[in-house]
């Protein structure tokens, strides 16, 4: 992190009269003190901000979480627009945007690992089917082998946030040992070796094979399997599942951000770019590189356990290399180390085979039976694969890389460059 | 003793085709920089032209070997050509991502081909074995022809390859790549072409270890596909980017996961079932918790 | 700052959404009744689906008051409610019938069971098509290719498959895997949707299981071992030691616990189990060769795939093994009599198998020849698929019968349903519970490369007397 002697910022805020020389500099020095505690607090007059939505007065105001008033309006009016959406769509649209949702969730985890701290991670599913088998015994229903202790499902996810989160701080030294594809590999093993763990432990994980079913949605002692009516507003069960994605959504997409823009997302970058010299600039490589996988795991705990409940049950295959590339998809795809891209990533690898399924059978060749010479479903899975190549290719940057083209073309048409 | 003689024997067997997948993703890796995902496509797509032209058309083995080969090897240099020469100087995650967008492209076609069947490809070596020891009634220690014709191809490839990268002009000029892009262009080292080269070899080699897995004395379905990634620990263990760590990696690990199938039941049956799946990834960690860089990977160098 | 406001209005948008949570009050107390209600209430899908399911969904308006139906063919009244529509099927093959929605949820693509699982589903469409060629069931012809989802053997795609047909389906034609059909299994109570499994769970025929909505053909793993073992003693001579050979799981797991009842019963002691995994992940089946070869028992149960079969076989007969094995239904491909253990299977290998093979005598296995033209499909999964369909068929018509097709109807037909497969497997009366449900008929068949699909049918239905005597009280591998 750079500092800079207060005394030359003072000299400088002292002189400028102007708005924007004083974003120039607020923007270089950062922890200005004489900023925060001069006359005006950084804050311009509101006729030389307006129209200009870029003019930051202060580096807490460049460095906010909704910096522009575009970006405040749209957030609002996403976060409306979803709240809404579950009344208006069927049932199983709703789930599989909840489905979405939970994705999501483990993919800022991720994000906050791979994105943002630079360590590859191909063992997040292990740390989602710890969640998932947290949550499942600590407020599921015991069987006739597995046990479960019908506790209340905030203490679950709780639980499914901190038992991942220990089991990450416990694996995170030997991870921090190894670098890039090593560490891929690595957390593959990790996978492989919890995968053998849960097949053999069928009192926490119903067996190989045979599964067992996730916690049951008793939230605050309100069962959200039942229809709850608010005034004129029913509730359905899986809208109250899909209310309660989108809440913990929400809530750890901006703790995500948060943290991203802290002191500890700039070490986490630090590490990424350069880990030496981030090492040599103060950053404790150990302790930043263990915070960021106990982050990542706790976020991917949480979505295991919200995962495990929309399933329904989940068996130890089902956590395998697969979904592990399948989260990797979902970061990069949506654009590496932005909370915003994994969201619009989340919902691209969620969604994309559905939308598939509607346009395939609009082309020529394909067939449901195996006579012909494609079937609908095999033409779907190929065309997944290669739009996945195809948008890599032409936007290497991610669906995030996409919009902020657009944006950027918009901002500053009719000049496009 | 008869036990861990036999034991040793297939694992060797089994090492050897661990060893040739992991070459063939070294070489990729070194060239361009990606762990190609799309391998296990490829790997199958070998065992099936060999299985349509030895089965289906009657042409002796080896030739149909050498043909699917090629035919692979031509396949991969298109994909490296149309996908993966855009993404040179873009993330590596973004460029792995694109591997396993093709990976799931080549695997629904190798459905689509396989059609629900199961296939054979008419290998020279059948189930027939040779008895090493002869025990009281029955062969103590035998050794199956399928195993020794595996480690004797392998030997004889990965020897042409070791001399060929390290004698000839191309290979040479492979290897310069590999090592410093830029600095072989002004050499004047056609970079793309080796990119090209090092994936048609890739390709080919793990073309000959979708064949070799195939020459098991039974069948082969589409989704045998991913015995590929099963050589992902030896990869890691012998270090990414060293060809010689492939070889030693593969063959640990053929051993490592042979002698725990048939040991780790007996002495050690609270590790459940199936624990010779793990055991390699076992292994990889503890050598990676010594060796970063795996036994004889590069030491990434570092500077601020 | 007003910039500082927005994370504090996120925070206070989410504490409302879970303060409106935990204030709401319950409408009913029956989860079954509001599923109904809400499904009225709400508005229709928006247009993104195929058009034929606007039809559906606006028939599924009037659930609850459920509509009358003419129906030209019996004559009588049916009630109908969602799944069914008065309107023709999409390329209807009677145009004045209405149509009967099934739902498939199946691996048609790049899953471990694609290989089994693309022929049963072909062998699905073939016979419900021929019942539409003879005139559909009670004025409705079926469709089974509308809700065909590919869940490529995950949860979690079978699960959101499930959600996406469920509005629009009567029942499931073919529900795949255990885990897969278990997971969406406490839905489907809800909605009253009855399934037929393609996966043969020992777990199925107990209710806390299934909750009385899973149609079972056949007999389960566990049953196939103990009455495999029983035709063995019988034709083979006395057994002294068993292996079972087998993944874990609802497969292999399932199979070896039969071979362990059957054992304890029969006063064997010697039963090795030897778990193991396929090909593609363990490179090859050498530990389990040398594991059988060590504990030389008389005969080796197979749970396993074809490739691993084969492998099996061919190197313990190459290495002077005598025992005997005896494969359960999954182990055979036509293709193994291509491989290098072709004569070691001729000679030493049984195919078990619920139903009848290929060259069977009945008037189901002849319609079935009859549906490819004389043609052979790629493997035994055709037979599979077509044998599921009996108990869907003759559920349907029941419920007809008694003039009641909508899915609370076709879930009370399934009590006391009797089903004779018409010759294909043993009869099968639905509804009841362990033994009483379960069935024990198996066909056991010999490779031979002249007969059709490699596998000849070498006896009669047959039922030793272990299973019987066991009992049947609960599933015998690991349920939850």
């Amino acid at each position: 992190m750079t500092t800079v002697a207060p005394d030359s910022n003072r000299a400088t805020q002292d002189g400028a009269q102007h708005g924007a020389e004083r974003s120039s500099t607020s923007r270089l020095t950062g922890q200005s003190r004489a900023l925060r505690s001069g006359p005006g607090r950084g804050k311009a007059l509101r006729s030389a901000t307006r129209g200009r939505p870029r003019l930051f007065t202060s580096y807490d105001q460049d460095s906010a979480l909704l910096n522009t008033s575009a970006k405040r309006w749209w957030t609002l009016a996403a976060i409306s627009i979803f709240l809404v959406l579950p009344f208006w769509l069927t049932r199983d649209l709703s789930h599989l945007l909840s489905v979405a949702m939970v994705m999501a969730i483990a993919g800022v985890g991720l994000n906050l690992l791979t994105g943002y701290a630079g360590q590859i991670s191909l063992g997040h599913p292990f740390f989602m089917a710890l969640g998932a088998y947290t949550g499942a015994v600590v407020a599921g229903v015991p069987g006739s082998i597995v046990i479960g202790w019908e506790f209340d499902l905030s203490i679950a996810l709780v639980l499914a946030a901190v038992i991942p989160g220990l089991v990450g701080l416990v694996v995170a030294p030997l991870a921090t040992r190894v670098r890039g594809l090593y560490l891929a590999v690595l957390t593959l093993g990790l996978l492989m070796l919890g995968e053998q763990l849960f097949k053999q432990w069928a009192s926490v994980t119903g067996g190989s094979g045979v599964g067992r079913a996730g916690a049951v949605p008793v939230l605050f002692g309100n069962d959200l399997e039942r229809t709850y009516a608010v005034g004129p507003l029913l509730i359905a069960p899986h809208v109250s599942l899909y209310l309660l994605c989108l809440t913990l959504l929400v809530v750890l997409a901006v703790a995500a951000r948060n943290l991203a823009r802290s002191r500890t997302g700039r070490a986490f970058a630090a590490v990424r770019d350069r880990d030496i010299a981030a090492e040599v600039m103060g950053v404790n490589l150990l302790r930043t590189k263990t915070l960021a996988f106990v982050l990542s795991s706790a976020y991917a705990g949480v979505a295991g356990c919200l995962f495990a409940i929309l399933i329904g049950r989940v068996a130890p295959e089902q956590w395998n290399i697969l979904m592990a590339i399948n989260l990797l998809a979902i970061v990069v795809i949506g654009g590496v180390a932005t909370i915003s891209g994994t969201l619009i990533g989340a919902a691209f690898v969620v969604l994309l085979p559905r939308i598939l399924e509607w346009l395939a059978p609009w082309l020529p060749f394909v067939s449901t039976g195996s006579g012909g010479l494609i079937t609908v479903f095999q033409l779907e899975s190929i065309l997944f694969g290669a739009l996945i190549v195809l948008f890599l290719i032409l936007e290497p940057r991610g669906l995030f890389g996409l919009w902020h083209r657009v944006r950027t073309y918009f901002a500053t048409w009719p000049f496009s460059y | 003793m008869a036990t861990v003689a036999s034991t040793l024997l297939a694992g060797l067997g089994d090492g050897a085709v661990y060893a040739l997948i992991a070459v063939s993703f070294v070489i990729i890796f070194r060239a361009t920089g990606v762990l190609n995902f799309a391998q296990p496509g490829l790997l199958i797509l070998g065992t099936y032209v060999t299985s349509v032209l030895a089965v289906d058309r009657g042409v002796p083995f080896w030739v149909a070997a050498v043909i699917a080969v090629l035919v692979v090897a031509a396949i991969s240099m298109g994909i490296e050509r149309v996908a993966i020469r855009p993404m040179i100087g873009r993330p590596v995650f973004s460029t792995a991502l694109v591997t396993v967008g093709i990976f799931i492209v080549l695997l629904i076609l190798a459905f689509r081909l396989f059609a629900a069947r199961a296939r054979t490809i008419a290998d020279p070596w059948q189930l027939e074995q040779w008895c090493l020891v002869q025990g009281e009634t029955l062969c103590a220690v035998s050794l199956y022809q399928h195993h020794a014709g595996k480690i004797a191809v392998v030997a004889v490839v990965l020897g042409l390859l070791g001399v060929w990268l390290s004698r000839s002009r191309v290979g040479l000029a492979m290897r310069a790549t590999s090592l410093d892009q830029e600095a072989a262009l002004a050499q004047g080292i056609n970079v793309g072409r080796m990119f090209s080269l090092s994936w048609a070899l890739g390709g080919g080699l793990a073309a000959l270890g979708g064949i070799l897995l195939a020459a098991n004395g039974s069948v082969v379905q589409a989704n045998d596909a991913l015995f590929a990634l099963v050589a992902l620990p030896a990869l890691i263990l012998g270090g990414i980017d060293s060809l010689r760590g492939a070889v030693v990696g593969g063959l640990v690990i053929g051993l490592v996961s042979a002698l725990s199938s048939t040991y780790q039941p007996i002495h050690a049956p609270w590790l459940g079932p199936n624990f010779e799946n793990v055991a390699p990834y076992l292994v990889m960690i503890l050598v990676l918790l010594i060796r970063p860089y795996g036994l004889f990977g590069t030491k990434e160098v570092q500077r601020l | 700052m007003s910039q500082r406001t927005t994370p504090r209005r996120l925070l206070a948008a989410a504490a409302a959404t879970g303060l409106i949570l935990s204030a709401c009050t319950a409408v009913d107390e029956d989860p079954d009744t509001d599923d109904e209600a809400i499904a009225a209430e709400e508005p229709d899908a928006p247009a993104d689906d195929e058009p034929s399911d606007e039809d559906t969904t606006d028939s599924s308006d009037s659930t609850d008051d459920a509509e009358d139906t003419e129906d030209p063919a019996a004559g009588g009244d049916i009630t109908t409610g969602d799944g069914v529509t008065e309107e023709a099927c999409p390329e209807a093959v009677n145009p004045d019938n209405g149509c009967i929605y099934l739902g498939v949820l199946s691996d048609l693509t790049e899953g471990p069971f694609a290989a089994l699982a693309v022929p049963i589903t072909d062998a699905q469409r073939a016979y419900w098509a021929q019942v539409n060629e003879a005139g559909g069931i009670a004025g409705f012809d079926v469709d089974i290719d509308t809700y065909t989802r590919d869940t490529k053997y995950q949860p979690a795609e079978h699960a959101a498959a499930y959600q996406q047909i469920e509005p629009n389906i009567l029942a499931i034609a073919q529900s795949l895997g255990t885990v897969n059909t278990e997971s969406v299994l406490s839905d489907m109570d809800a909605n009253d949707i009855v399934a037929v499994p393609a996966s043969w769970w020992s777990g199925y025929a107990f209710s806390e299981n299934d909750h009385g909505l899973i149609m079972e053909t056949g007999y389960s793993y566990c049953v196939e071992a103990m009455v495999g073992l029983d035709w063995y003693g019988e034709s083979h001579g006395e057994i002294t030691s068993i292996a079972a050979v087998g993944y874990p799981g609802d497969y292999g797991g399932d199979s070896a616990a039969g071979a362990q009842l059957w054992a304890e019963q029969n006063g064997v002691d010697d039963v090795t189990v030897i778990p193991t995994g396929p090909n593609q992940v363990t490179g090859g089946q050498d530990a389990v060769v040398s594991a059988v070869m060590a504990a030389q028992p008389d005969v080796v149960l197979l749970a396993v795939g074809p490739a691993e079969n084969a492998e099996i076989v061919g190197k313990l007969a190459g290495g002077g093994f005598t025992g005997r094995f005896l494969g359960s239904l999954p182990t055979w491909n036509p293709a193994l009599l291509e491989s290098a253990a072709a004569p070691a299977l001729v000679g030493l290998y049984n195919h078990l198998a619920p139903t009848e093979q290929w060259d069977g005598t009945s008037a189901g296995t002849e319609a079935m020849k009859a549906s490819l033209d004389g043609e052979l499909p790629a493997n035994g999964g055709y037979i599979i698929g077509w044998v599921m369909n009996y108990p869907m068929h003759a559920l349907l018509e029941k419920a007809a019968d008694s003039g009641d097709l909508t899915r609370a109807g076709v879930r009370a037909a399934m009590d006391g349903l009797e089903v004779d497969f018409d010759g294909m497997a043993e009869a099968i009366t639905y509804g009841g519970e362990g033994a009483e449900v379960a069935v024990s008929g198996l066909i056991v068949g010999t490779p031979n490369a002249e007969a059709p699909l490699g596998i000849e049918t070498t006896n009669e239905f047959f039922s030793g007397p272990s299973f019987e005597a066991i009992g049947y009280d609960q599933a015998c591998s690991a349920s939850s």
